[in-house]
């Protein structure tokens, strides 16, 4: 089995390379790549040939010597809890293993074949390896270091921490679904892992709230050194030794602590694959799991819909665009759930935190009014102008249904503006539901702003929300009518140099599109502004804003018309070969 | 009364490779015609081409007299395409697809034209249900069910039995012949010789794009060089293909 996974491994390589070569015959996947050549030339060449390598930065604002050193001893204490973190939240939110997922493929050719499930196992972990090894070497020429030995080091590090973590995963996967294979106890008795990782963490969490809550550190230098003596004493170190002994080589001099280091690293991933190997009874119930996850068509790797009552029926007469709207909504009711509203949620709080940070220290604001208020102008700020990258239930998802909308008797013009019509319709509400809760707050945070000057800006800012988040999809939605080979269409993240190429130098396109299209509206904008103001004071900034979206909503009008053609030119081939 | 299928000299080439190449046929009101050929005949691309959903390279496509390039909405309104490949929305239920084909194609008494569909394909009970939650052979019924909740008078058939069980299938060749009966012109692609012979009055063979046979069956066999094919459409179909030395070993 090993010579067959080899075997594969080598193939599908050789194969992929000489596939990918073989398409950079097309112009636009050679210019992909040709961009994204001078992106990495640009971004880590340039910068580890220049003098100084890695460290001109460094010589330029050299940090304190002592957070340096503190840094490099407390390094593996904190990567190793770090680890354990990461560890605790696998086991008590468990997904499925990544190396699990085995290809439809390997389904139909390796199941029925006469191999132990060990040699499955073995199989993916092998296959695994070329994807693990490009995210420890990538990092390693972006690290700042000056030798290559030290990239070198750096590297193998971290590919020993990825492998480590993702045969853990795995183990976790399988331990869980093997114990509810046992026996009836076995749904009791899953919670005895958990239950011993609740007990690990109360130990850690408690010893290192209690040194630092009776004690709080002075300064970055003495919370590192007291770190390290907290986690590598005691219980805990007993606890994290596993994750601080991954981690040490990362931290470790060449050439003997590293190695010895290295071989402490190599033994614990030694130890979770033997632990993997012998919990492969369960290999076959997990990957039935997945593969019923995937059976449902174009949603592979997201999460499967669920029937629910959107409490709205189509009706069987109206406009086109509202058909397309209703799809929208019903696509939203029901592909949304925790995972997925977690993982937009988690950006949006994290960016609107962000921004609402950065306005406190402009503005200068204290409180919890001024930074409720900030917060949903951040998230006004978020759905408006980040909105159209996240909701992508558009045409740039929809071209996967392409063969099915082609055979519809509905302009394509009216087609693309209903595709746009959902993701704006949420994302305008959403932003003006954060302006409405902004609105009253506002008092708190902009103190010297006069209450009609801030109502002013409020109803600008609801009148050109819909105007910015419609004209950030036409240029989206334009881009996968013209390039629908370029544009990642649903769940698909093309992979390759010259799909990455692609991707940066349609970001550059999109950007400078929409400048192109936002500036009349606000060229008139701005002259309505400059006629009026005298007139009408803060107020003017309304009919401005007007004035600005009635500007946008003419243009996506003509633009839509003029995609429409172009819609009906798209090459079935062009959008299935992006796949 | 302009003829229901027209297609002209069509060409449809992917690059350098030519799927289809110059085909010409008509297919009339009431007319059930088989679309048989080798794979890589280019049955599937004809399919598409005439469906909107591939643009022809060259050649005219005309649905009712309309021409699919240049009046598309029109050509679209009239034809039914029910493709080898279920492809469904998979947050639309069953019911919710079929009442979505219906807005499209402003389909009247839409709740008996659906309750008597889906009594008919074996879908009552899953009218709430996801794509996900059906079976491949499901999913290809809540296809042909979009088809043929309007009237459509043109309708075109890639594999229509792929995937049913032997009762669908039953199902599926009576629907057919009664959608044909009641005026419809029918193009059917199969690679199932007996269900061709069973239901078509006229078959198209094609080869590496090509049409390279078009008759009735007895047509077919009168040829003088189909003569020995004895009018049976699997002897006629090898024969032309240049597969009639290859026997069956059994």
């Amino acid at each position: 089995m090993l010579i067959a996974s080899l075997y594969i491994i080598v193939c599908s390589a050789k194969n992929r390379i000489r596939s990918r070569l073989r398409r950079l015959r097309e112009p636009r996947y050679l210019v992909g790549a040709v961009a994204a050549v001078v992106y990495f030339y640009l971004t880590i060449f340039v910068r580890m040939r220049s003098p100084g390598g890695g460290r001109s930065r460094r010589t330029r604002q050299p940090p304190p010597e002592i957070s340096l050193a503190a840094l490099r001893a407390a390094g593996p204490s904190l990567v190793g809890l770090g680890l354990f973190v990461m560890m605790v939240l696998g086991w008590l939110f468990p997904g499925k293993s990544g190396l699990l997922e085995f290809t439809e493929s390997e389904v139909q050719f390796l199941f029925p074949a006469p191999v132990t499930r060990r040699s499955l196992i073995i199989h993916r972990l092998l296959r695994s390896q070329l994807g693990l090894l490009f995210a420890a070497i990538v990092p390693a020429l972006v690290f700042p270091s000056g030798s290559p030995a030290s990239r070198a080091k750096f590297a193998v590090s971290m590919w020993i921490i990825l492998v480590t973590m993702r045969v853990h995963f795995t183990g976790i996967t399988l331990a869980r679904a093997s114990l509810l294979l046992r026996d009836a106890d076995g749904r009791r008795r899953q919670w005895i892992a958990p239950a011993v990782i609740a007990g690990a963490v109360a130990v850690v969490a408690t010893t290192i709230v209690r040194a630092f809550v009776l004690h709080p550190a002075t300064d970055v230098g003495d919370f590192l050194n007291r770190f390290g003596e907290v986690v590598m004493s005691g219980a805990p170190r007993v606890i994290l030794w596993p994750f601080v002994a991954l981690a040490r080589p990362l931290f470790a001099a060449w050439p003997g602590p590293f190695l010895s280091a290295l071989a402490l690293a190599i033994a614990v991933l030694a130890l979770n694959v033997v632990w993997v190997l012998r919990s492969d009874d369960a290999l076959q119930e997990i990957t039935a799991q997945i593969e019923a996850q995937r059976d449902v068509p174009a949603v592979r790797s997201r999460v499967a819909p669920r029937t629910l009552a959107a409490g709205w029926t189509l009706s069987l007469h109206g406009r086109p665009e509202l058909l397309f709207m209703w799809k929208s909504a019903m696509e939203m009711v029901r592909g949304v759930n925790a995972v997925s509203l977690l993982r937009w949620g988690g950006a949006a709080v994290g960016i609107s935190v962000s921004l609402t940070s950065a306005l406190l220290s402009a503005t200068h604001s204290r409180g919890s009014a001024a930074a409720l208020g900030l917060l949903a102008l951040a998230i006004a700020g978020f759905a408006t102008l980040l909105g159209p990258q996240i909701a992508r239930n558009d045409l740039r998802e929809d071209l996967l249904h392409l063969e099915l909308l082609k055979t519809w008797p509905v302009r394509a013009s009216a087609l693309i503006r209903g595709e746009m019509l959902g993701p704006a319709a949420v994302l305008t509400g959403c932003a003006w539901l954060a302006l409405l809760c902004a609105l009253p707050l506002s008092a708190a945070a902009f103190t010297t702003r006069s209450l009609p000057m801030r109502v002013s800006v409020a109803l600008a800012l609801a009148i050109l929300a819909p105007a910015i988040i419609v004209a950030q999809l036409t240029v989206h939605n334009a881009a996968a009518i013209v390039f629908p080979g370029w544009v990642p269409l649903g769940t698909q993240r093309p992979r390759g140099l010259d799909a990455m190429g692609q991707r940066l130098i349609l970001f550059g396109g999109v950007i400078i599109a929409l400048w192109i299209m936002l500036a009349p509206p606000a060229v008139a904008a701005g002259l309505v502004w400059f006629a009026f103001q005298g007139l009408l004071g803060p107020a003017v900034l309304v009919p401005a804003a007007l004035v600005g979206t009635v500007l946008v909503g003419v243009e996506v009008l003509l633009a839509t018309e003029a995609l429409g053609p172009m819609y009906e030119r798209i090459d079935l081939s062009a959008v299935e070969r992006a796949d | 009364m302009p003829i229901p299928i027209r297609v002209e000299q069509l060409r449809r080439r992917f690059g350098a490779f030519t799927a289809v190449d110059d085909l010409s046929f008509d297919v009339s009101a009431a007319e059930i015609v088989g679309l048989i050929g080798p794979n890589g005949a280019g049955k599937t691309t004809t399919l598409r081409s005439l469906a909107g959903i591939l643009r022809p390279t060259s050649g005219q496509v005309l649905i009712d007299g309309h021409d699919i390039v240049s009046d598309p909405i029109e050509a679209k309104r009239r034809l039914a395409f029910m493709p080898d490949e279920p492809h469904l929305f998979e947050y639309l239920t069953v019911d919710e697809h079929l009442r979505l084909t219906a807005r499209l194609y402003s389909v009247n008494d839409f709740d008996n034209r659906a309750k008597a569909l889906l009594e008919e394909l074996e879908l009552t009970g899953k009218q709430r249900s996801l794509p996900g939650e059906l079976s491949r052979g499901m999913r290809q019924k809540v296809v042909i069910a979009c088809g043929l909740i309007r009237d459509a008078s043109v309708l075109l058939f890639d594999e229509p039995l792929t995937g049913l069980d032997p009762i669908g299938i039953r199902r599926m060749r009576a629907t057919i012949i009664a959608r044909a009966r009641a005026g419809a012109a029918v193009l059917v692609s199969s690679h199932l010789l007996h269900l061709v012979e069973e239901i078509c009055s006229r078959v198209i063979i094609m080869d590496r794009g090509r049409k390279i046979a078009d008759g009735t069956f007895a047509e077919l066999a009168m040829r003088a060089d189909l003569a020995a094919a004895d009018s049976n459409l699997e002897q006629i179909f090898m024969h032309v293909t240049g597969h009639d030395d290859e026997t069956p070993h059994v």
